[in-house]
């Protein structure tokens, strides 16, 4: 009996002494699957430098919701000590996450972008990535056609401009067809104009409810739609238009093939796969109006579209400490910030981070967040809006509607929506 | 007293054997199940630690959803084209391929082998096939049916789906006939051949009599097949073009995970299983008194 005490006191001495030591283990769910490699780097880097820390990134799936993982793994009781996901699932997710408020970052944080804030004033999320869109030219197809994209204000404008570039032989533009390019990001733009900010957007929303919404008196639907028919009857593609794929696209505007293409910044890599020039592609906003003063016709959306959340539920305040230490290395660190920037080709949302990006469309969107020439960014509260609304402007692409029915579906929408 | 221990002993054993299954089947499918009905009466919405029972309410809300509807109907229009053609195509193959055709063994591993890939990955080649391939060949042999892609036109979109179910399962349910033929017995064809049947007679008043179980076998596949698919469907046409494709799976998914209303789209699932069911069983029974006894 004596010994069994002996050897079970033991027992918990070498665990306890285990424990003492062990690493403090912590995970990162990553939702964006192109820069796994590059985090698992970073998070080698980041355990090097922390000893005592192991980071462990774990992949999702591509195509599936992060909505759905983040249920899933919180209902099994595996949350991830640091989670990756848009400011739709910050807000829903609020109560399982740490305020960040005290954090040192949070001075340093561009005032461009404003905070995931929730109802009880406390901040969750941390602002990881800085992306934008508009129209994406190319220079040397542009210059060819002796086109200025900085003289390009109107619809009227950019007209011509697609009338110069097919003159030369070359395509005017591509127009990619997926639900989510043309419903959130597209459209996106007319609610940013109308909204101009969260409190506008839910004010916004409120009123399409309501059925308080006549959307065809209003101007920023109408302008951004009179442009799309001008894109529409340019459109390469325009036999077809909905045979398109994603990844077709860059390959039309990588290699001087037409001279526009309505996308955002995350398209880099694959049209930098193509490009006959590393360093040829900028944005110009989608105008909305032939007048060049009006509001809309000088900026392009940009915001923050993946933020970085600290579980409180079922993660150790040792963990939180070290997930907390992690989020401060990628802002302040040298290496950190080297990973973000120069790995991830990542747009920083941070002040004090001086590394200038590579790549042309971020240096691009720079430009616009320096002059301040930034629209909202709309994160829709409605979650299948990008797919339902999509599916409209896709019939609206090939005239299965007409402006009137894609009105009527708009409005439909929102009065149905639960 | 004996048969008291012997009732044991045979619970016991049965318990060894079907236990763990048992178990498990509970574990993965039963509760599971169970658990679902009962969420389509609240208002969960897949997340909240709360939630409360709003009795009927999703139900009536999926009966007056208009694109629940015409994505059922759309299913069951695709259910009737993938159960015809699919099975009278894998009849005809397998009658060919037990007859003297020469090389046999390798046209069976070939019309076999499309089952042998998963959904995912042969949506995806079609949709290469349908989007490209199919598309420059109309192109510069100026055939105008395939000069734009099949699958940006609604129409031409299901008959897409319909084609690659259809070559998919074939090669699978022409198996089960080919086992189903080959247990015909011989000399009953041959009596028929002497006493100067027709071919056509002969397939219609022995050969399909015979075969009545492996027809209730396949079309209990294909119909449930049809009704559950989901993979096709995501990777070839994923719904588009603007969800015109959208079958009742990729519906039910997308309720209850796209636009997060879990109460709906559970309680479009658990009618999914009623009429699946129900259809499923009445084709089985109707069948079964088709069968002869040897």
């Amino acid at each position: 009996m004596k010994r069994i005490g002996v050897l079970m006191l033991s027992l918990a001495l070498v665990l306890s002494a285990g424990l003492a030591y062990a690493d403090v283990h912590i995970t990162l769910l990553n939702t964006k699957g192109e820069i796994q490699a590059q985090l698992e780097d970073a998070a080698k880097a980041f355990s090097a430098e922390n000893p005592g820390i192991t980071l462990d990134i774990q992949p999702t799936p591509t195509g599936s919701s992060p909505f759905q993982i983040l249920s899933s793994v919180y209902a099994s009781g595996n949350a991830p000590t640091l989670y990756m996901g848009d400011t739709n699932d910050m807000i829903q997710f609020a109560d399982k996450f740490s305020d960040l408020k005290n954090e040192k970052w949070i001075k340093d944080s561009s005032d461009n972008f404003e905070q995931v804030t929730t109802a009880s004033g406390s901040i969750v999320g941390f602002p990881f990535t800085v992306e934008g869109y508009g129209m994406i030219y190319n220079k040397a197809v542009l210059a060819k056609a002796g086109v200025d994209p900085s003289k390009i204000h109107t619809t009227k404008d950019l007209e011509a401009a697609f009338k110069k570039v097919q003159a030369t032989g070359a395509g005017a533009l591509v127009i990619a067809p997926m639900d989510w390019s043309l419903g959130a990001h597209f459209l996106g733009i007319a609610y940013s104009l109308t909204a101009k900010d969260q409190a506008g957007l839910n004010k916004l929303v409120a009123d399409f409810k309501a059925g308080k919404v006549d959307v065809s008196k209003n101007k920023a639907f109408s302008g951004l739609l009179d442009t799309f028919d001008v894109m529409k009857k340019y459109n390469v593609r325009k036999a077809d238009a909905l045979a398109v794929t994603y990844d077709e696209c860059p390959a039309l505007i990588g290699p001087d093939k037409v001279g526009f293409y309505f996308q955002g910044n995350w398209t880099w890599p694959q049209i930098s796969g193509f490009a006959t020039d590393q360093k040829g592609f900028g944005f110009i906003p989608v105008p909305i109006s032939n007048n060049p003063a009006d509001f809309g016709n000088s900026g392009i959306p940009v915001g923050v579209t993946k933020y970085i959340a600290l579980d409180k539920k079922q993660n150790s305040a040792a963990q939180q400490a070290a997930g907390k230490k992690f989020l401060e290395w990628l802002v302040y660190s040298k290496t950190g910030q080297d990973a973000v920037v120069n790995k991830c080709n990542i747009i920083p949302a941070f002040n004090n981070v001086a590394l200038e990006p590579k790549d042309p469309l971020a240096i691009s969107i720079r430009q616009y967040v320096a002059k301040k020439q930034t629209l909202f960014w709309i994160n829709m509260p409605a979650p299948d809006h990008w797919s339902k609304v999509g599916a409209s402007m896709q019939k609206y692409l090939v005239d299965k509607i007409d402006r009137a029915g894609l009105y009527a579906e708009i409005q439909d929408y929102w009065k149905n929506v639960k | 007293m004996r048969t008291d221990k012997r009732r044991w002993e045979q619970t016991k054993n049965a318990l060894l054997f079907m236990g763990p299954s048992l178990l498990i089947f509970s574990t993965v499918m039963v509760l599971p199940f169970l658990f679902g009905i009962l969420l389509s009466f609240t208002d969960w919405n897949g997340l909240s630690a709360t939630f409360s029972f709003i009795g009927f309410g999703n139900y009536s809300e999926v009966f007056h959803d208009k694109v629940f509807w015409s994505s059922f109907v759309l299913t069951l229009k695709y259910v009737l084209c993938t159960v015809t053609l699919t099975n009278i195509i894998a009849f005809s193959l397998a009658y060919l391929l037990t007859g003297n055709l020469r090389g046999r063994n390798f046209l069976k591993a070939g019309f076999f082998t499309p089952n042998l890939i998963g959904g995912i990955i042969l949506g995806f080649v079609w949709q290469f096939v349908f989007s490209r391939v199919l598309t420059t060949m109309g192109k510069s042999l100026g055939w105008s049916l395939f000069a734009t892609s099949w699958l940006s036109d609604p129409d031409k979109a299901f008959w897409a789906m319909v084609i690659v179910t259809v070559w998919q399962y074939s090669g699978y349910m022409m198996v089960i006939y080919i086992a189903g033929l080959m247990s015909i017995p011989k000399e009953l064809i041959e009596a028929a051949e002497i006493e100067g049947a027709s071919s056509f007679t002969r397939v219609r008043k022995i050969v399909l009599p015979f075969l009545v179980p492996s027809i209730i076998v396949c079309v209990f596949l294909t119909v449930q097949r049809g009704f559950m698919v989901y993979d096709i469907n995501l990777a070839l046409t994923s719904g588009g073009p603007f969800r015109s494709t959208a079958l009742i799976s990729m519906n039910v998914y997308q309720t209850a995970f796209l636009s997060q209303r879990y109460g709906p789209g559970q309680a479009e699932a658990f009618f999914l299983f009623l009429v699946v069911a129900a259809i499923s069983l009445t084709q089985v029974y109707l069948g079964k008194k088709q069968e002869i006894e040897l």
